[in-house]
This record gives C-alpha cells, sequence and structure tokens, in this order.
C-alpha cells in the first residue's frame, strides 16, 4: 500500500467514489474485528482511526454520519482502501489480513496509531519519483519481499512495530504487485513476473493469484469471445514456445560452445560466437543466391560444357573448370527464361536484386546487432573503475574447468598486485621517461605505417606482375598455379605482420592495458584495409579494362584468395599456436604457453568476411566456401585452443571487445564492400561476351529497362512513378539526408541532457547516503534518549503530560537539523528520491518517525497549555485546541523555514516542499483529530460555532498552504500530483 | 515426454516457462541434471510436486558449481532455507536467473546477495576480503588484501558509508558491461 497509491491510487476512479462502495467492501473486514469495543473514538485522546472500516461499525446514529463523513476523509489509508475494495477480488484470493487481537488492543488505547498509518503512509511522499513506472516499483516491491532491503523492514521493527505489521505490510504489497499485474497485457506480464526476484514459489503463487483474479475478471464480461480470445492467445503463446524450442534445437555446438567458455572464459567464447554469427550470415547468403540466381539458371540451362578437364588444381585456383560453372559471374546467362504460358524469369533482375537484398539484409542485421550491443554493452569508460570492479564482477561463472580456474585465480592475483603497485610507479614517472614513452609511440606507429604501406605497394606491383603473366599465359599448369602467388603473398603478409606488430607490445608501455589492445586492433585493420583497397583499385581498374570477360577473374581472384587465407588460417592457428606451445613448454619455458590472441583471430574472420561480401557479385556461391571454412575452421580453432592455448591473461572486458569487432566488421569491412559494389554496379561497364548483364552499358540498366517495360503496364504505373521522382531525384535524397541530420543532432542533444542527468543522479546518490547516515544516526540518538522513559508506543495515552516537553524538544531539534541537512543537501537540486530502494527507504521511515514523534509530542505538549483569548471559549474540546495551535506553530514553521531558501530558485525549494506536505498530512491529521468529538455530539452543548470557527480556520490554512505550494509546483510534477492529492482531500473535507 | 512417463504436466511446464528463462526442453534438461544428483532420491515424476531438497555436498558436485569459488554460497541464496538445501523449484530459479535470458537488474541483485556473505545487505570490508580470498586462493598476503578491500571500497562507495550498498553495487555493474555475460552459468 505505501507505494500503490502514487501509481494508480490516485488516478484510481474508485477513489472518487469509494464512500459509496465502501459499504459493500466492509464485510470482510468487519468480520474480522467484529465489534468489540462498541465505540472505539469515545474521547479526544482516543483519536482512533486506524481502519476506515471500522467507523462503520459506529453503533447507531454514528453509522450515518461516518458513512457520509467520514467516507470522504480522505487520509493516507483511503487511497488503499479503496482500491482493496473496489476491484472485488475474489476473498478467497486475498492474502488474509492478519490483525491480531494484540494488535488491535495496542492500538485501540493508545493514540499512536493514526501516526501508524501515517507512517506508513509517509513513504509514498518520498517515493514518488520512483513510482512513475510500474516496472521500477514492481522491482521494489520483489525486493523488499525477498527482503533485499530489509533495512526498511528492520526498521521497522526498531521502531516497534510488531511482525504481523511488518506481515500486513507485505501482503499489501504482494496485492498492488498482483494488482499492477493484471493490469498489463499478458506479455507483458509474463516478463514482468520472470523478472521478479522472488522463488520460483513465490513467483507461481503470484502467476497463480492474476491467473485466477483474470479469469474471475473475465467471466463477469462476455464469456463467449473471452473463451475465444484467452484459447487464441494461449496457442498463440504455444505456438511460440514451440519456435523458440525449435530455435534451440536448431542451435550449433551448444555443448562445445559450453565446454569452451568452461575451460577459456567468456572472452575466448565470443571469438566462437562472432564465428558463428558469421557463419550465419553466410549460411543466409548462400540459401538466397543458390534459390534466386543458381536454381534458375540450372534448370534452364543445366548442360556445363565439359571442355576443360578436372584437374585438382582447380580447388586451389578457382581456373579452368570451375570458370564455365555457375560459381561464377560468367557462368549465368542473360535471357529471360521461362516458357509462353509462363511468366518469365529474367535472369539480370533476379541477379541485381538478389544481391542488393542481400546486402541490404546484411546492413541491417550489421546496424541492429551494433546498435543493441552497444546500448547493452558499451559503456563509458570510467577511469576510476579498477579494484572493486575487477573484485566483484570479473569472475566468470561460466568457468568450470579447474585448471581454468585456478589460472584466473593466478591471473587475478598477479593483476591486483600490478595495480597496487601500478599506482605508485605511474605517479612517480619522470619527465624523461614519459618523453621516451612518446618516442616509442611515435616510432611504432610510422613503422607500423609505414610497413603498411610497404606491403600495399608491394602487393601493387605484384598485381601488375600478374596482370601481365596471365596474358602471356598459355593455360599450362605451371601458369595456372602462378596465379597463386599473389594470394599467397597476401596471405602471408596477413600471417607475420600481425605478428610482427604483437612484438610492439614489448616496447611501447601504455597506462592502460586496454590501450594496447586497440591500438593493436587499429594497425591490423590499416594493414587489412590497405591490402584490400590496393586488390579492388586493380580489379576494377585494370582488370576490368583488359579481360573479355573480367567479372569472372574477379572472381577466380577471391576464390583464390579466399581458399590462400583458408589454408594459412590453418597452417597459422595449427603450426603457429602448435609451435609456440611446443617451443614454450619444451625449449625456451620463459615464453610459456601461448595465448589465445583473440583480436588477431577475430580480425582475421572479418578480413575472411570482407573477402565474401565483396565476392558475392562476381561469383555468387562463393558463400559455399565460406561455409565449408568457417565450419573447419571452428573445430580446428577449438582443438588447436584446447591442446596448445591458455587462456588470455588480461580478461575482462571481453563484451567491449565484441561490440568493437562488430563495429569494424560494419565500417571499413561492410561499408567498403558495398562501396565498391554499388561502384561497380553503377558505373563499371560489365564484360560483352559473358554473364547476365552483357551487352548493357552498367548493370543498373537492367533496372532502368525493367522499369522502362513497365510503363507499358497500367498496374505497374506506381513503380515506375516511384522509381523516376523518388529513387532518381535529389531532391529526395537531399530532403532524407537533411531529415537524417536534423535527427542526429536532436539525438546527440539528447544524449548530452542525459550525461548531465546521469552526473546529476549520481550525485544525488551520494547526498541520499549522507542524508541516511544522518538520519539514522539522529534515529539512534532519539532512541537512546527515549531509554530513559517508557515505550512510547504503547504507554503514550498514560503518559504525565508535563513529561512530554523533553520529547518536543529534541523532536524539533532533530526536525531542525534535518532540514538544515536537506537545506545544505538542495544545492544540488537533489533530496528528491532516486529509485534507489535501500536509502529512500530508511530515510523515510526515518523521516516518518521524526515526524510521528514530533506530532505526539506536540499533541502532547499542548494538552495543557491554556487556551488563548481570541478563540471564544465556547467549551471546544482540548482536541480541537492542539490541533489548531500544532497548525499555527506548524504554519509559522513553514514561514520560518522558507524565508532561507532562495525563491527564485525553483529546484532548491524542494526540501522545503517535502516539508510542506509533509506538515499539511501532519495537519490533516490533526484535524482528523479535532474532528473525533463531533462524532458523538450528545457531549456538546453547541457543537457548531467552534465547528464553524475551526471549519474557517482550516479553510483559511488551506488557502495559505495552496498559495505557497503553488509557487513550488513547477519543478517536480510527482510532488504535484501528491499536493493537488492533499488540494482534494481538502476540498472534500 | 514422448513414449516415456510424464515428468511434469503441462500446468506445470506453463508454470515453469511464465515464472522463468527456460523452455520445456531445458526444464527437462534441468530436471534431468537433477535427477542425475541424487538418482535415488529424485523421483522421475514431478507431477505431485514432492518436496524433494538435495543439501549442498550434493549440489556443489555439480561439474558447472564444482569449481566455481562461490559454488556454497550460490546454493545457500538460492535455497528456500538459506542452509543449501535445493528442491527442484530452487535449483530451476538458481539456474534462471543465472541463465543468458535474465536482466541484469535480475542478475545484479542475486550477484549482489552472493557477495554478501554476512547477510547485512552491504557489502562490507569484511565481505570484500571474504570474496578476494575466494578468487586468489590466498595468494594475497593480508595486508595486501586489506589494501585491495579498502581500495575498491573507497572507489565503488558513492554515498560514504565505507560499505557498498546495492545502489553503489549496481551503479557499478553499470559500469561494468562483462557483468551479464560473465554472471552466467550455462547448463
Amino acid at each position: 500500500m505505501s507505494y500503490y497509491n502514487n501509481s494508480g491510487g490516485y488516478n484510481n476512479p474508485a477513489y472518487h467514489d469509494s464512500d459509496t462502495l465502501q459499504i459493500d467492501r466492509s464485510p470482510p473486514r468487519k468480520s474480522q474485528h467484529g465489534n468489540p469495543h462498541g465505540n472505539p473514538y469515545p474521547r479526544e485522546d482516543g483519536a482512533v482511526l486506524r481502519e476506515r472500516s471500522d467507523l462503520h461499525q459506529l453503533p447507531g446514529g454514528g453509522q450515518t454520519i461516518s458513512d457520509d463523513a467520514q467516507g470522504r476523509v480522505p487520509w493516507g489509508g483511503l487511497q488503499e482502501e479503496s482500491w482493496r475494495g473496489e476491484d472485488c477480488l475474489p476473498v478467497g484470493l486475498l492474502p488474509p489480513q492478519s490483525e491480531s487481537p494484540q494488535w488491535q488492543h495496542d492500538f485501540s488505547h493508545s493514540g499512536y496509531q493514526v501516526d501508524q498509518k501515517a507512517h506508513y503512509d509517509t513513504t509514498p511522499l518520498v517515493r514518488l519519483p520512483s513510482t512513475t513506472s510500474g516496472h521500477v516499483s514492481m522491482r521494489f516491491r520483489g525486493s523488499r519481499k525477498m527482503s533485499l532491503f530489509p533495512v526498511g523492514e528492520a526498521a521497522l521493527c526498531n521502531l516497534g512495530l510488531s511482525e504481523d505489521d511488518v506481515k500486513n505490510e507485505m501482503d499489501n504489497e504482494e496485492e498492488n504487485l498482483i494488482k499492477e499485474l493484471v493490469a498489463m497485457s499478458t506479455r507483458d506480464r509474463i516478463k514482468a513476473i520472470r523478472d521478479l526476484p522472488m522463488t520460483f514459489a513465490d513467483k507461481k503463487h503470484i502467476r497463480g493469484q492474476v491467473l485466477v483474479f483474470k479469469s474471475f475478471k473475465k467471466s463477469q464480461k462476455w464469456n463467449c469471445f473471452a473463451d475465444c480470445s484467452k484459447t487464441v492467445t494461449l496457442s498463440f503463446r504455444r505456438c511460440g514456445a514451440n519456435m523458440t524450442l525449435a530455435g534451440q534445437t536448431l542451435e550449433l555446438w551448444r555443448g562445445t560452445m559450453k565446454e569452451v567458455g568452461g575451460k577459456f572464459g567468456t572472452g575466448v567464447l565470443s571469438y566462437f560466437k562472432f564465428l558463428k554469427w558469421l557463419l550465419m550470415f553466410n549460411i543466409f547468403s548462400f540459401l538466397v543466391n543458390f534459390g534466386f540466381i543458381t536454381i534458375p539458371q540450372l534448370v534452364s540451362d543445366p548442360v556445363i560444357s565439359a571442355e576443360v578437364n578436372f584437374k585438382g588444381l582447380e580447388l586451389l585456383t578457382g581456373a579452368g573448370y570451375f570458370n564455365q560453372t555457375v560459381l561464377y559471374y560468367g557462368g549465368y546467362s542473360n535471357e529471360s527464361q521461362g516458357t509462353e504460358n509462363k511468366p518469365e524469369y529474367n535472369m539480370q533482375l533476379a541477379y541485381f536484386f538478389t544481391i542488393a537484398a542481400y546486402m541490404l539484409l546484411c546492413g541491417a542485421a550489421l546496424i541492429y546487432s551494433m546498435a543493441r550491443s552497444f546500448r547493452k554493452r558499451f559503456v563509458l569508460d570510467d577511469k576510476a573503475s579498477g579494484g572493486a570492479w575487477q573484485l566483484l564482477c570479473t569472475w566468470d561463472f561460466n568457468v568450470t574447468n579447474e585448471r581454468a580456474v585456478r589460472q584466473r585465480k593466478n591471473n587475478l592475483s598477479i593483476q591486483l598486485k600490478e595495480s597496487l603497485s601500478d599506482n605508485i610507479r605511474l605517479a612517480l614517472l619522470p619527465l624523461s621517461d614519459r618523453l621516451k614513452h612518446y618516442a616509442v609511440f611515435l616510432g611504432t606507429w610510422l613503422l607500423s605505417t609505414a610497413v603498411a604501406v610497404g606491403c600495399g605497394a608491394a602487393i601493387y606491383f605484384l598485381c601488375q606482375y600478374e596482370k601481365e603473366a596471365v596474358n602471356k599465359s598459355s593455360g599450362s599448369l605451371v601458369d595456372e598455379a602462378s596465379t597463386l602467388l599473389l594470394p599467397f603473398v597476401v596471405s602471408l603478409v596477413n600471417l607475420v605482420v600481425p605478428l610482427f606488430y604483437s612484438l610492439f607490445r614489448k616496447i611501447e608501455v601504455y597506462s592502460n592495458p586496454r590501450m594496447q589492445v586497440y591500438v593493436i586492433i587499429l594497425r591490423n585493420v590499416i594493414l587489412k584495409m590497405s591490402i584490400l583497397g590496393i586488390l579492388c583499385y586493380y580489379w576494377v581498374t585494370d582488370v576490368a579494362e583488359q579481360f573479355p570477360c573480367w567479372e569472372a577473374v574477379v572472381g577466380q581472384g577471391l576464390y583464390r584468395l579466399v581458399v590462400m587465407d583458408f589454408l594459412f588460417l590453418m597452417l597459422g592457428s595449427f603450426f603457429g599456436e602448435f609451435l609456440s606451445n611446443v617451443i614454450g613448454t619444451n625449449c625456451i619455458q620463459s615464453l610459456g604457453v601461448p595465448e589465445f590472441d583473440i583480436a588477431r583471430n577475430v580480425l582475421d574472420l572479418i578480413y575472411a568476411q570482407t573477402l565474401a561480401w565483396i565476392g558475392i557479385y562476381f561469383s555468387p556461391l562463393l558463400p559455399v566456401i565460406q561455409i565449408i571454412k568457417f565450419f573447419v575452421l571452428f573445430y580446428l580453432k577449438k582443438v588447436s585452443l584446447t591442446r596448445n592455448c591458455q587462456p588470455p591473461r588480461r580478461a575482462g572486458r571481453a563484451a567491449q571487445m565484441q561490440t568493437i569487432f562488430i563495429a569494424i566488421l560494419f565500417f571499413p569491412s561492410f561499408v567498403g564492400a558495398v562501396s565498391l559494389l554499388a561502384y561497380t554496379v553503377w558505373t563499371i561497364p560489365p564484360s560483352e561476351s559473358c554473364g547476365p548483364f552483357r551487352g548493357l552499358n552498367t548493370t543498373f540498366s537492367a533496372v532502368h529497362i525493367w522499369i522502362h517495360d513497365l510503363e507499358d503496364v497500367n498496374s505497374a504505373r506506381w513503380t515506375v512513378w516511384v522509381f523516376q521522382h523518388v529513387i532518381q531525384s535529389e531532391i529526395f535524397y537531399f530532403l532524407i539526408t537533411l531529415i537524417i541530420i536534423v535527427f542526429i543532432y536532436i539525438f546527440w542533444q539528447i544524449t548530452q541532457g542525459r550525461k548531465q542527468l546521469i552526473a546529476l543522479l549520481r550525485q544525488q546518490i551520494v547526498n541520499e547516503g549522507k542524508d541516511k547516515a544522518f538520519l539514522l544516526e539522529k534515529l539512534q540518538d532519539l532512541q537512546k534518549s527515549k531509554h530513559s522513559k517508557p515505550k512510547p508506543k504503547k504507554e503514550t495515552g498514560n503518559r504525565p503530560e508535563n513529561e512530554s516537553s523533553p520529547g518536543l524538544l529534541q523532536a524539533l531539534l532533530a526536525r531542525q537539523q534535518m532540514e538544515e541537512e536537506e537545506g545544505r543537501s538542495s544545492t544540488f537540486g537533489v533530496s528528491m528520491p532516486s529509485d534507489r530502494s535501500t536509502s529512500t527507504t530508511s530515510s523515510t521511515m526515518v523521516h516518518a518517525m521524526l515526524l510521528r514523534q514530533q506530532a505526539d509530542s506536540q499533541a502532547g505538549s499542548y494538552r495543557g497549555v491554556p487556551f488563548p483569548a481570541e478563540y471564544p471559549a465556547l467549551s471546544p474540546t482540548s482536541a480541537l485546541i492542539q490541533a489548531m495551535q500544532a497548525r499555527q506553530m506548524a504554519e509559522s514553521e513553514d514561514e520560518h523555514h522558507r524565508t532561507p531558501v532562495p525563491s527564485q530558485n525553483p529546484v532548491n525549494a524542494l526540501p522545503s516542499t517535502m516539508i510542506q506536505v509533509m506538515q499539511a498530512r501532519q495537519r490533516a491529521q490533526l484535524e482528523l483529530d479535532q474532528d473525533e468529538p463531533y462524532r458523538a455530539p450528545d457531549s456538546y452543548d453547541d457543537p457548531i460555532l467552534p465547528t464553524s470557527n475551526a471549519m474557517m480556520q482550516v479553510m483559511q490554512a488551506r488557502q495559505r498552504a495552496e498559495e505557497e505550494e503553488e509557487s513550488y509546483r513547477t519543478p517536480v510534477s510527482p510532488w504535484l500530483a501528491q499536493q493537488q492529492l492533499q488540494d482534494k482531500y481538502n476540498d472534500r473535507y | 515426454m514422448g513414449n516415456k512417463q510424464t515428468i511434469f504436466t503441462d500446468e506445470q511446464f506453463e508454470a515453469y516457462q511464465d515464472c522463468t528463462f527456460f523452455t520445456r526442453k531445458e526444464i527437462l534438461r534441468l530436471h534431468g541434471r537433477f535427477h542425475e544428483l541424487a538418482p535415488h532420491l529424485v523421483p522421475m515424476d514431478y507431477t505431485n510436486e514432492p518436496d524433494i531438497r538435495l543439501p549442498p555436498t550434493l549440489t556443489v558436485t555439480m561439474p558447472e558449481l564444482k569449481e566455481n569459488p562461490f559454488r556454497q554460497r550460490i546454493v545457500e541464496v538460492f535455497s528456500e532455507d538459506g542452509q543449501g538445501n535445493l528442491s527442484f523449484n530452487d535449483f530451476v530459479d538458481m539456474f534462471s536467473a543465472l541463465c543468458e535470458m535474465a536482466p541484469r537488474e535480475l542478475k545484479a541483485i542475486y550477484a549482489f546477495k552472493i557477495y554478501d556473505f554476512n547477510g547485512d545487505n552491504f557489502l562490507c570490508k569484511e565481505d570484500l576480503e571474504k570474496t578476494l580470498n575466494r578468487l586468489t586462493k590466498g595468494e594475497l598476503t593480508p595486508e595486501e588484501v586489506s589494501l585491495v578491500c579498502s581500495k575498491a571500497i573507497e572507489e565503488a562507495d558513492l554515498d560514504g558509508d565505507s560499505k557498498l550498498s546495492f545502489s553503489d553495487f549496481e551503479n557499478m555493474i553499470s559500469k561494468a558491461p562483462d557483468f551479464l555475460s560473465t554472471f552466467h552459468i550455462r547448463i
């Protein structure tokens, strides 16, 4: 209940008609209470209003009055009450309201029970902002239910609440939870239930209740429709579950993945996941290409001219026999297939659109996973994070292998030791050393760039050489084998240079090991992309001009590169890792067992995939080779890993690395491939003698021709229009670009705002902590001071009145300090609580406690004060006097505390607003107190005059309060809601 | 399922599917694993929901947990009695919270509980020291352990009470993107 009234209670329609419904609802509760006290509110000190349903039991005339008047008195428990009844939960479903006789007894004789309610009721005040979303509030409840944060509950117990009360509170929470869940859609509900941090039994219980409640609700509506929709949703859900099941059955390599993760941890596992992901891309690409390009071609023209015999070397070179097949671009015809009575299949369009669609889908998938990965995993580096993070977040629960665990422990302790010494070392670094580091840094960068440029140049000249060799070739086996030189050199460069780069690790000194990894990645990417760039340049300029069927030649080149890369990957991983393992274990012990270099291996994969993407236009079936390659690579790497490698020492930030890899796969790799393809399609004339696009100016002319044909077809006019006015118009692209730029700008601004917000929230946590510590201290002081006198809860009523003044002093003092504290903390505009339940709960509790204490002692102390002269002494009860005086005092305090707050800064005013609202509530309680006497009219001769007087007073006070609150209304809307609640309540009064 | 005897009824399956992150197949697999731990204790037929709890000495022998330095804590946190005696539901709960699908908040809550050895809802220095000792198998000297722990607290403690509350912990986790993938046990 304590949280509910913010989110739902206020908006709850039942709130408005609660007074009429109330009578119907009371019975279930009534039966528990019985009517043991007759009239439980006989005197002024019995300001007893603990359960509104009790009011209905007032004997005789009291019944009607209470229904009418008290029914409208909205105070803390009202919202809770109103919803609880309103939906007519099946009685059996409700957790029993365990109000033990003991509890009753305590409360009926103390002046405390109103506060008791108020105590609960104060919580939402401070909790408002956090409960705006149901999900968040649910988390709280769940957490509290699991007593993850029993600080609040412990405080409750400390404050003298019985276990029953706590249990009650929890039951209420559960009800609220169920209520919230019922309001959700099925999908959301399942998600919410799954996310609850409870035991399965509790979740099941809640789920059961929600379901029963749902069906109960439904059965009141039209039955048939409900049944139908229920069946439909159920079958949909079953279908969805089966789909996931099927997906899991198809899941490749689950056991292997688990094994790898168990032995080498998440970092290495991410390599295998990446490999699998790329494999999926290629399988998809193969299916699409095979289905839409190859099969039609094979169906229409299955004859493969067998001029050249299969010699075996083709497997490496891709030339010769393969040249005639559908493996390459050249193997496809430009004819439209199909007989007269069937619609024809336009090979040109199929070729073009299949590849375009595949590239589009790839791009979409990449952007999607990149964005998701960024959102989920990429966290801005916090330079301070070190020890704590290492301690609590790095342990990999995946690891199950005993040796790996031992090694991890070793690594961690080494790292921790290093981090202890690092701090000292870095701080003491002299200028000369730093200069030396910069010089080394510069030198390595120059060297690596020079190597990359040199490799690029070497490959360019090699390309020129190959061109001439092919021109002169006589078709002999040696000539064919000589074409392998270029891919051999490229693969060799790809294998050796990264190893050379990794030697820099020994010279360079980076303060941050991650920085080092990034630098190595960057260098490797530059190298690979420059090599690929040179190759592409060679293909689109020299090859495209010289060869009659140049697309097939490019296709062959790519095939050779892919195959050679595959061989080198195998050799590299096998001999590289195997040999260094042998050397490390047998010859040079200091080298040790090689680590699995995730970054280098992933970059190899990215390179391979780039080749496949480039090749998809020139050789539509290249994905087949790629699939085989990745498949073999998976097992090879697994074996090599388990035999030869040890897990990387620097575990950590694997997820971040994964994000970076996807980004690299997207940016230079995919974007590069797409731009090359786009250039080819739009500008380079396709070869005259072979391929589907023979005879056209550019590949894209196929689309022009198609559109031209469509102009004659009436039903396809819109396609023509779209093509002419959208695809071909500059204005469209101009507008699109403009809109995108505007959106980027807006989102960028939002990001900036969020950053500020994050800083604010962080500050808020800090402040909350300080508040909490302070208030807890105060509370302890209070409790210590209370030890001298009897326990307040049970004996407030019996307490001699003159003893209450120390309590009052104490409370005032505490409050004063509390407000000062809040004033101080409000410099940051905080004190409005966050959704951090721990601190909020406890501080709220303390808040409430202090207020209660104060109210109590105030009430106590004013009991004996002589009546002020300006009030007509027409025998109003002392409760009335108390109320007025307390209110007066509260108001004067308001004035007093408001002055130091600069009103031009609305944020600063927050704490005072809070105080205000609390005081208003307090006032409300006092008003309720003062209301008590009039329920038994026979004890007064003329109750009307004091009543009206009190009413006037109240009205004035309210007006004032509203005016004051008006000025603070703008900053925070939840407060507004609460204030409106207050206003509404006043109105009702 | 299939021609074998029924282990769970459809209602049970649905309850499991709604309340955990598992599919039918995974529930069955989990049951298989649970059954494996104590074939003579755990019946194949779970339709009448027998209340059988396996003691921690049995559950921590699972290969998934055997080498985990926090195995004892994990079973304790997820057991209903806090002593580590796991019923099948607790068992499912445990792997549900540790599975890949579980959201960050849920994982954070359970991770916090696991690291909170003394159960006072704060990660205080003793908790961290215990954690560290488990993570490094006692290679660090007591001084080093103490130094690392106080440094960690100093770094992560935002509210200045020299212990880590849940919000501190959450804040720290939000900066550790790996947490989601490492606080994860495959079954």
